[in-house]
């Protein structure tokens, strides 16, 4: 009898249905990895097991009897710990008094909790000091924390979300030894990765999701990388669909290097679109802000660029990843959040001049179609698709001739993606070169003239039209290196 | 949602500390004859000028998102330099240039800190609160600068079209910062910064410069606030301000500026200035024990941030 069965799982967010009718089991002291395309439903479905988020229908069994998860205690009771990629740890207490937190005794006898400490850092084969503050640890060790945190919860499903997305290659070798160590224990682990060699390296099984649906389990003895592939891309092989746009007339090379990413460059015609692949902790996620002047060392035709304001000087400009932290200032109306950027070219003497202000404002909003077309309307009361266009609005209100976009698609419903498309074909139309790093093969298959692919933080493989989705998927994933 | 409860809330959140105000000397008015006069008015307006400068740069610093506790002591040692200038025989309005531009000087002292040693400005200020009044009081030996030539009196005492001097300077310092604030391209990445430093910067604005002027801003106000102060008092004190940026810093709440920065204004703070005014006039010709008085303050202050929280929480 499998320890977990989760049959039938369904959950809808609004208009969309994040899984449809999802069947999966785990086996105790089995090394499950779950593996799909970015929006496939993976950490959906985790959630439901680990009480973050109730299904909307469908039944979970574990150990034999139905259980029902409200919270993640009433989960943690059941047995079923995540170690969540963004840390769950208090960085300014000690490694034992994270081990033991929420379950710490009235009084904290240090002798005791200390003595209970090392025996599970042993379990794990972290030789740190008990009383260390965590912040000190490297993210690897973090990672092991949680672990053990988790088998002091007597922990029996083990959900780990992409873990070595931060780790090096020696840091994820001693966690893939702790994992099969835990695993022989007896415990249940659920490994979500994008990468097809780890999968290969520590599971037993692998179930594939795709737009939400379960499309496969298969005993990894029994599959292959290729297979896999097959399974997370579907059927129909999609290829490039853009009429690409791409002149001779090159803009400029970029040279990049910094912290996890080899020296590298990347050279830029008018009209191009230059995508970028890549798992998160491949470098990929690093290129766009260091290429902008944010750490690292950029150069772009010859000449470094040191930060922001030069780089937006030099006709380079960024729409960052994440737009509520990076982004936008929700305080600010649509019209301030647009002219963020182009104060100085909006002002007379230090004065604002309201004119040219609202002129700048209402061309944009016209351009993107940006609804309401509002200037005074406040940005935090905006879609998230139009939140994204006032963002980008913001970076070609500076008449760039380079646009770096990273992730610009993210929490973007369905409608305002392709109308984000459309605006992005039609900058390459008027001649911009456009860089577009994204963790969502499609999108980089519909936009891209040319994908680089990222792993280990170097460039790895360089893609041309027309783009086989499966061929990219592989790269992306690891599986080419597999074969 | 019924349209008529977005338009109530609308109106609180927009008129609310203006009706709060109106409300106020309607009160007061009814328990007091003496309270609604042209001259108890004025008599109010002349007091809070002090409190109102101080706060009109501090609502700056604080829209983008700091704090500066040094003012108090800031606004002493500048008065006691200026006044020791003037008394020194520097021409008064040399001196009070001259103190002018040691409060500009010493708010940027500040500022760097905050910009450029990345130091939280809760800190910074606290050390500047104690090294200024220190310097005050070396400057001055613990003792009080008098004997001031007649321009520092006209200032704390002189009127014009009706209206005292002190007046005057508040509503010119007040409408300077509103303008700076409102219409200017600084202003506007001062409310980009206390919204979002990420942001900003990103967008390429200088946000370390910008950072630096708003402290120095608040430097230069507190000095001004210190000329009037010794105009009033005829004589510079080492001890003057004492807590002063406590009062501005609560004019500044309750006239609706945020504490986590890039919202707010300078009008709200003339608000938030006249209601704490208005209160302790009223207390004053409602003979109300002081000791009373400041716990009625207290109490005013935590209410309005109380309402205006209930009103920003249930709008979104």
């Amino acid at each position: 009898m499998a320890l977990l069965d989760m049959t039938g799982i369904h959950k809808r967010f609004g208009q969309v249905s994040a899984l449809a009718d999802v069947d999966f089991d785990l086996e105790a002291g089995e090394v499950h990895a779950l593996v799909g395309e970015n929006g496939a439903g993976k950490s959906t479905l985790m959630k439901v097991l680990a009480g973050v988020q109730r299904a909307d229908s469908g039944t979970m069994t574990l150990a034999g009897s139905v259980v029902r998860f409200g919270s993640v205690n009433e989960a943690q009771a059941h047995g079923v710990v995540m170690v969540y990629q963004e840390l769950a740890l208090v960085p300014s207490l000690s490694v034992a008094e994270n081990l033991f937190l929420g379950k710490l005794p009235k009084v904290v006898g240090y002798g005791a909790l200390f003595e209970r400490a090392r025996r599970l850092l042993t379990r794990v084969e972290l030789e740190v000091d008990p009383g260390t503050e965590v912040a000190r640890l490297s993210i690897g060790e973090k990672q092991l924390v949680e672990i053990a945190r988790a088998l002091a919860r007597e922990g029996r499903i083990l959900v780990l979300d992409e873990p070595t997305a931060a780790l090096s290659a020696t840091e994820s070798d001693r966690l893939f030894a702790i994992i099969d160590k835990v695993k022989q224990g007896g415990v249940a682990v659920v490994y979500i990765s994008h990468r097809l060699e780890e999968v290969f390296r520590i599971a037993d099984r692998v179930t594939v999701l795709r737009d939400g649906e379960r499309v496969g389990t298969r005993t990894v003895a029994d599959t292959s990388a290729d297979e896999i592939v097959q399974l997370m891309v579907g059927k129909s092989v999609r290829h490039h669909e853009r009429t690409p746009r791409t002149t001779e007339r090159t803009l400029g090379t970029f040279e990049a290097s910094g912290p996890g990413l080899a020296s590298m460059s990347i050279s830029l015609r008018a009209g191009e679109i230059v995508g970028l692949a890549g798992v998160i902790g491949s470098g990929r996620e690093r290129i766009l802000p260091t290429l902008f002047g944010l750490g690292g060392s950029a150069r772009w035709a010859g000449e470094s660029v040191r930060g922001p304001r030069e780089a937006i000087r030099r006709g380079i400009v960024l729409v960052p990843s994440d737009r509520k932290t990076q982004g936008l200032v929700v305080e600010l109306s649509v019209e301030e959040n647009v002219s963020l950027a182009t104060l100085s070219r909006l002002q007379r003497f230090g004065f604002m001049d309201r004119k040219r202000e609202r002129e700048q404002t209402r061309r944009w909003i016209d351009r993107l179609a940006l609804r309401p077309p509002d200037p005074r309307k406040s940005v935090r009361e905006l879609s998230g698709g139009n939140q994204q266009k006032v963002v980008i609005a913001k970076a070609l209100a500076t008449e760039p001739e380079v646009l770096l976009l990273d992730e610009p698609t993210r929490g973007v419903d369905v409608g305002a993606r392709a109308e984000l498309y459309d605006v992005i074909d039609d900058l390459s139309q008027r001649g911009l070169g456009l860089v577009l790093s994204s963790s969502d093969s499609e999108e980089l298959l519909r936009l891209s003239d040319r994908i680089l692919v990222f792993r280990g933080g170097r460039v790895t493989a360089e893609l041309l039209p027309p783009f086989a989705y499966e061929e990219v998927v592989a790269h992306v994933t690891g599986a080419r290196q597999l074969a | 949602m019924s349209l008529a409860r977005v338009n109530w809330r609308e109106i609180v959140a927009r008129f609310g500390l203006v009706m709060a105000l109106v409300a106020l000397v309607i009160v007061l008015s009814t328990l007091s004859d003496r309270f609604l006069t042209t001259s108890n008015i004025i008599n109010v307006l002349r007091q809070i000028s002090i409190n109102a400068i101080i706060a009109a740069g501090m609502t700056v610093v604080i829209i983008g998102r700091g704090i500066d506790l040094s003012v108090g002591s800031l606004l002493a040692l500048t008065g006691v330099v200026g006044a020791g200038l003037a008394v020194g025989g520097l021409p008064a309005g040399f001196a009070i240039l001259a103190a002018l531009a040691l409060g500009t000087a010493l708010g940027t002292f500040n500022g760097a800190f905050v910009a450029y040693a990345g130091i939280a400005p809760f800190i910074v200020t606290l050390a500047g609160l104690t090294i200024f009044r220190g310097a005050a009081l070396a400057f001055t030996d613990g003792r009080p600068i008098s004997g001031l030539p007649p321009l520092f009196r006209t200032i704390g005492y002189g009127d014009f079209l009706g209206l005292p001097i002190p007046v005057w300077i508040m509503l010119g310092f007040l409408i300077l910062t509103h303008v700076i604030l409102r219409y200017t391209a600084l202003g506007r990445a001062v409310y980009a910064i206390g919204g979002n430093e990420e942001a900003a910067r990103l967008s390429g604005i200088p946000v370390r410069r910008v950072i630096l002027f708003t402290f120095a801003y608040s430097g230069m106000a507190a000095a001004l606030a210190s000329m009037v102060l010794t105009g009033r008092l005829n004589s510079a004190q080492p001890s003057a301000g004492v807590m002063f940026e406590l009062d501005a810093i609560a004019a500044v709440v309750v006239g609706g500026t945020s504490l986590f920065g890039g919202r707010g204004g300078v009008f709200g703070t003339l608000i938030g200035a006249l209601i704490i005014g208005v209160i302790n006039n009223g207390m004053n010709l409602l003979n109300v024990p002081s000791f009373y008085q400041q716990i009625v303050k207290g109490g005013v202050i935590l209410g309005a941030l109380l309402i205006e929280r209930l009103v920003a929480t249930r709008r979104t």
